[in-house]
């Protein structure tokens, strides 16, 4: 039941609550230009394939708000310089802005900074891939059409036999 | 002039008032109110009505804007409140925030409270397994506190009483330490949790794995339906307030019952300040509340009154309700209110794998688990330290996934989780000493808002209980290991008392008013139309969870006062 057809998802509810307006009228925390090319780094580190990626999924301003409202300020400057360096570092890589690479340009470097000897890239990238798996896979879209979520299961069995499940 | 005065008193006059509506004061309310008395409920925090006020009772995990981690700057702001595990973005409104109440730390003492209709009852964890004469007999056997001036015989029935209403899970295990109550169907064990049962059992004679006691209806019964509440649907969100009345709190259960009675006034944003004692009468003749909203002071009186502000804030009433007779507090000749505070030991646990019974795993949600009674120095002494611990324990099948791709990789190995092994764990609960130096008392000069004088906490760990975690961690990892369990590992998280939110004492039981503020009903030896039959009353503290039991001795109180106020005994 991997549901939605190519583009056509419509946004869920909680998706209103995470528009970049929303998230910049409470606490202005980073730039637009600076949203997008975090939109760009959730989709690389989970792409779009036959269901939605992290951005369609607007798992960047999920990101955003996590790191913003419960983070503090150490993990909030190392999100921010992290995201004001990933276009030098994308040059480094491959001689272009971030979000110019393509698919293997951008996992490459994804891969390079978790890697990283240099502690401001690898703490960076963690923060970023962490907060992306949790909000995508929290997300209504996955919960409800992926992995199949049970808000009142209504039993506990103890002894299923794994060949059941 | 003095005909307005006549009028209002007559307006504030009730059979009864119960102080608090958490899970005794429910009891309360329900027992007089069912007897006829007119009972005025004072709660100090706001109305929650089943249901309609749960806000998050019904939000998916994907609503909660933080997914239900908490904001840094409640966080921040509430060092105390956050460390308890319930408390988080979907029950931030059912807990005290530190800011506004505060009270003083002689030592590091966690007070985690629930003001709102209701009280803990919205937040509890449902374990309830009754005491036992090892219990009740204890401080007699063991030489420490006084005795209490009950046996298991004077509460068994009441326990019986209280379970049928509130609707509890269990077995019947026919264990002495623990003993069987009136129970619905209980919960089903894994593959594993029966494996190690049955392992305990070949190896030990007097240790026992059963199933937890809990309060879940999980086959309703008629007394369940009239009181509007249904079948548990395993949600395990219970802390949020359950929509169909599957867990016992005050909210769905005994306060409706209590309010279609048409006995009942229940009266939020109402802080009681002290119980009024008369001199020329010789009793207690109401008490005095100032009301949150508008800082104005009232008087309520009756001619019986229920204390069931939960432990340490009825010791607060006690201690501040003071007069020619009580300078030092009502009912308190003996010097001892607010003195012999004792709690559960909650700080070790243990953890390992099991690389067995791989075939099977779980369904569904289970909101229990199984529970190892006390098998220390249950017959006799038999350790360097007194008393013993009960123990939760549980097994789960973890899934596993590989993280460490990113793109197309990674989301594939999200989508399709692997199997893992089985872990299991325990956690203690330890039964602590009361004791003279572990007592709550005034601070002499700070107050609460209101003008109520702030509660001053000085409460320890001892030798004992050091004594008590280590021999928990020998004796699990020892049962853990002979179920063949592997890379078991033991922790003491030094956590501070009150995080095991089991807060007991201060206003005993006792045979002898010398030493002790309550008779073997309740009753305030020394103020005979006041009882209190919250933690406050409790003489020790067994190593069981302790609500059920303030629920058994308030319903046998409230029936020994009705009867009483007949005979002139009250
Ligand atoms: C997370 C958690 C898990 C728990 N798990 C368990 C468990 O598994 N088993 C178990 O047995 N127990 C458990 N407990 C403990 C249980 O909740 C308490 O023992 C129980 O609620 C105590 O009942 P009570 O009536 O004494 O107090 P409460 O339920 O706390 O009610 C007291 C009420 O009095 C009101 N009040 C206080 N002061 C005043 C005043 N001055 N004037 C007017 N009103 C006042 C309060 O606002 C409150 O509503 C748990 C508690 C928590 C928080
Ligand atoms: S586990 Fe049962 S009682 Fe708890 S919220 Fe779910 S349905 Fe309600």
């Amino acid at each position: 039941m991997a549901g939605a057809v190519g583009g056509l998802i419509s946004l869920p509810a909680w998706a209103n609550g995470w528009t970049a307006e929303s998230v910049r009228s409470v606490q202005p925390f980073i730039s637009a230009e600076q949203t997008e090319l975090l939109a760009e780094m959730v989709e690389t580190i989970i792409p779009a394939t036959d269901t939605p990626g992290a951005k369609a999924l607007n798992v960047h301003q999920f990101v955003q708000k996590m790191v913003a409202d419960c983070y503090d300020k150490s993990a909030q400057d190392r999100f921010k310089n992290g995201l004001e360096s990933l276009d030098s570092w994308a040059q480094k890589s491959f001689g272009k802005p971030f979000s110019q690479g393509d698919v293997a340009q951008r996992t490459g470097l994804m891969t390079q900074l978790s890697k990283s000897a240099d502690s401001a890239q690898k703490d960076f990238y963690g923060l970023v891939k962490g907060l992306t798996i949790r909000g995508y896979m929290t997300s209504e879209y996955v919960m409800t059409n992926l992995t199949h979520y049970q808000f009142i299961p209504g039993h506990y069995y103890g002894c299923v036999p794994v060949s059941k499940k | 002039m003095s005909y307005f005065n006549i009028d209002a008193q007559a307006q504030n006059t009730y059979d009864a008032i119960v102080i608090g509506s958490g899970i005794s004061g429910g009891w309360a309310a329900k027992e007089l109110t069912g007897k006829g008395l007119r009972t005025l409920v004072l709660e100090r925090g706001r109305d929650v009505r089943h249901v309609t006020d749960y806000p998050t009772t019904n939000m998916q995990p994907w609503e909660f804007e933080h997914r239900n981690q908490l904001k840094r700057d409640i966080r921040e702001a509430n060092p105390i409140v956050s460390k308890c595990y319930a408390f988080y973005e979907g029950t931030e409104q059912f807990f005290v925030k530190d800011a506004e109440h505060p009270y003083v730390q002689e030592k590091p003492f966690d007070w985690i409270r629930g003001y709102q209709v209701g009280g803990k009852s919205l937040l509890w964890a449902r374990q309830t397994q009754r005491w036992s004469d090892f219990d009740f007999q204890g401080p007699a056997r063991d030489g420490f506190a006084v005795d209490w001036p009950i046996r298991y015989a004077d509460i068994a029935p009441w326990y019986s009483y209280v379970e049928r209403f509130a609707g509890i899970t269990g077995n019947k295990d026919g264990l002495a330490t623990l003993p069987d109550g009136e129970f619905l169907p209980p919960h089903e064990w894994n593959c594993v949790e029966k494996h190690f049962q049955k392992k305990i059992a070949t190896r030990y004679k007097d240790r026992h794995v059963i199933m937890g006691r809990a309060a879940h209806i999980t086959q309703p019964q008629p007394i369940h339906f009239q009181q509007g509440r249904a079948q548990c649907q395993h949600r395990t969100i219970c802390e949020r307030g359950c929509p169909f009345g599957g867990y016992f709190s005050s909210n769905a259960s005994t306060i409706p019952w209590a309010a279609k009675t048409g006995k009942m006034t229940l009266r939020p944003h109402s802080t009681v300040h002290s119980i009024i004692y008369d001199e020329a009468k010789g009793r207690a003749t109401g008490v005095r509340v100032v009301d949150t909203q508008t800082k104005q002071m009232h008087e309520f009186y009756a001619r019986i009154i229920f204390l069931n502000a939960a432990a340490l804030n009825s010791n607060l009433i006690l201690l501040n309700s003071t007069s020619h007779r009580f300078p030092n507090g009502l009912g308190n000749d003996s010097g001892v209110l607010g003195k012999y505070v004792a709690f559960h030991n909650y700080r070790a646990g243990i953890s390992a794998e099991y690389d067995g019974d791989l075939d099977s795993t779980t369904d569904g949600r289970r909101p229990n688990g199984p529970y190892i009674p006390r098998f220390r120095n249950v017959e006799k002494q038999e350790t360097n330290f007194l008393r013993g611990y009960a123990a939760g324990f549980s097994a789960g099948r973890s899934s596993r996934t590989d993280q460490s791709g990113v793109g197309a990789d990674l989301k594939e190995s999200l989508l399709n989780p692997k199997l893992g092994g089985w872990y299991v764990g325990s956690h203690m609960m330890g039964e602590t000493i009361p004791k003279e130096t572990n007592y709550v008392a005034l601070d002499p000069t700070l107050k609460d808002p209101y003008g109520i004088p702030q509660l001053k906490i000085a409460i320890v760990y001892d030798d004992n209980d050091d004594k008590m975690v280590k021999d928990y961690q020998e004796q699990l990892t020892e049962m853990f290991t002979e179920a063949g369990f592997k890379n078991i590992r033991v922790r003491d998280d030094h956590r501070n008392p009150g995080l095991d939110i089991h807060e007991m004492g201060g206003a005993r039981m006792g045979k002898d008013p010398k030493s002790s503020i309550l008779n073997k009903w309740n009753q305030v030896h020394h103020c005979k139309n006041v009882f209190v039959t919250d933690g406050a009353c409790m003489t020790s503290t067994s190593t069981q969870n302790p609500s059920l039991t303030y629920m058994a001795l308030t319903a046998r109180a409230a029936d020994y006062a009705v009867k009483g106020l007949k005979k002139g005994l009250v």
